[in-house]
């Protein structure tokens, strides 16, 4: 076992920190990169803070955005009517693309569908900025694996939540790009509420 | 939680670190410093504080002498031989699982002409769960331990010098493979979806530790013959134990048992004569549970068996569970 200084593969800065994170990030230069069996740096974008953020703690928190491609073969739902994912991608009612937000911080179970869902349903829209300012950002906890997975999950989750019971969906989810974005929040006594 | 410090220095500003086996980033505390931790990742390693004295963890077994169907003079004649405390190895992990369970059940109903329907109530179940797992990690020989049920107490190696430890034997892949199993069977059982069409379940592994977790075994004998019993060093809980048995519930079992299993059944088969409703096979049913149930507790009550030894008969909550299968097998043939 070897312990080594985590620094920049960009600028060669050390990276001071206070909290242990998937992602390095490095205020210097703004690259993020992660150690999964060799250094590499991740694509990744910061959103800006809306202007009628409501007051209170602010912070970053981390989501994979994958763009996926999603092919369906055969459906069956019982009592409920067409296939109704086909309104949120864009392409024929038999495929087509759409991104897919998946939590890459650690959320208890419900928080996490909850996010999940309403960032994928309603993309958001942002400006991005080029760095944190300072902000706090909530440590990632989820693999790119992980949330390749996680985003099947994700869209079932979304066929199935609709009226009607799914009984049967026969589909391939490719992932065709990922990558880190960084949302708005702010910490309320209610819980995390989006800042977009 | 607990740390080990393995001796290593912040190769930044030389402050002494500790590590906490199996994390492979750690922020340096006097200078704030990403480290990486290079290699093999390791398994977290907790071990307990044993709290209980050899006095508890006598006076505990000699509370559970007394509960149950185990000999009425076992409190008096049984005599403590053996007393002392044992590290176990355990593996503990938690495990998510994320996905989607569709499918039907069905439900039978019959119209107004007598005529039997079976009609479909498809569900959908999300699963969405973590599920915490523990095994032995190591052969704990004739112990009836396989599990660990307490993971809060205080943590600390302090004992480690004084209490005998079970080394590990088993790997962490082993491990982790059966906890993902066992997180699905689970993730399976917690939705009522009897006939699947659909199944995408997700399982993600998401820390693995390894616990040392302190034991008092207790030996005793009675009548010239050797028991034993096990007592959770932090919560003082009896874990598992043989005790002997009373010849005097044996033979009230038997007693009772067959004449109330005898009727019933008898019930049933003269009422099956009489009417053409289930009935008569429900009771034929129950009085062949109880006499199974009575002949149970006589062929094994000579010895009350608790915890998980490999060579013990089922529970009795397990026997029933396996006649009511049975049984609903008889009645599917039936109908």
């Amino acid at each position: 076992m070897r312990i080594v200084q985590v620094r920049c593969p960009s600028c060669n800065t050390p990276i001071m920190s206070k909290q242990k994170d998937r992602f390095f990030h490095c205020d210097k230069c703004n690259v993020l990169h992660v150690r999964d069996g060799g250094t590499r740096n991740v694509d990744y974008e910061i959103a800006e803070f809306s202007d009628s953020a409501p007051l209170g703690e602010r912070l970053y928190v981390p989501f994979w955005r994958l763009y996926c491609s999603f092919v369906i073969r055969s459906k069956s739902v019982e009592g409920g009517y067409a296939f109704r994912l086909a309104s949120w991608i864009k392409g024929s009612d038999d495929g087509g693309s759409l991104f897919i937000y998946v939590p890459a911080a650690d959320f208890d179970t419900m928080t996490f569908k909850r996010l999940a869902i309403d960032f994928t349903v309603r993309s958001p829209n942002y400006r991005t900025r080029l760095n944190f300012g300072g902000v706090r950002r909530m440590p990632a906890r989820v693999s790119s694996e992980e949330a390749s997975e996680l985003a099947d999950f994700v869209v079932v989750t979304m066929e199935a939540e609709k009226p009607g019971v799914l009984q049967r969906l026969d589909y391939s989810l490719t992932v065709l790009g990922s990558k880190i974005v960084y949302l708005p929040f702010v910490s309320s006594p209610s819980g995390l509420v989006p800042a977009l | 939680m607990s740390e080990i410090s393995v001796g290593l220095n912040c190769p930044a500003c030389g402050g002494a670190i500790s590590v906490v086996e199996g994390d492979d980033t750690l922020i340096c505390p006097y200078c704030d410093s990403t480290l990486f931790i290079e290699g093999e990742r390791g398994v977290s390693t907790i071990a307990f504080k044993n709290i209980l004295t050899r006095d508890g963890a006598v006076a505990e077994t000699m509370q559970w002498w007394s509960r149950g169907w185990k000999a009425r003079d076992l409190s008096r004649t049984g005599a403590v031989s053996e007393v002392y405390p044992i590290y176990l190895p355990f593996w503990r992990s938690s495990t998510r699982v994320a996905g989607w369970i569709c499918g039907y059940t069905e439900r039978r109903y019959t119209d107004d002409k007598g005529r039997t329907h079976v009609q479909r109530v498809p569900k959908e179940e999300m699963v969405l769960n973590d599920y915490l797992f523990s095994e032995i990690a190591t052969d704990p020989g004739d112990l009836g331990i396989t599990s660990l049920r307490n993971f809060s107490g205080e943590t600390g190696f302090a004992d480690f010098d004084m209490i005998p430890t079970f080394e590990a034997t088993t790997g962490r892949d082993g491990a982790v493979e059966r906890s993902k199993s066992d997180a699905i069977s689970r993730a399976r059982r917690s939705v009522s979806v009897p006939h699947i069409t659909l199944e995408r379940l997700h399982v993600f592994p998401r820390k693995l530790s390894m616990i040392y977790y302190p034991i008092w075994v207790v030996r005793y004998s009675y009548r010239n013959r050797m028991y034993m019993s096990t007592v959770d060093g932090v919560t003082g809980e009896v874990l598992s134990g043989r005790a002997p048995g009373d010849p005097l519930f044996q033979s009230l079992a038997i007693t009772a048992g067959t004449s109330v299993g005898g009727l019933l059944a008898a019930a049933g088969i003269i009422l099956s004569t009489l009417t053409v409703s289930e009935i008569p096979l429900v009771a034929l049913m129950i009085g062949a549970g109880v006499l199974y149930l009575t002949y149970r507790f006589f062929r094994h009550g000579s010895e009350i068996i608790e915890g998980d030894f490999k060579h013990k008969p089922a529970s009795g909550g397990e026997a029933m569970r396996g006649l009511g299968e049975t049984a609903r097998l008889i009645r599917g043939a039936y109908r």
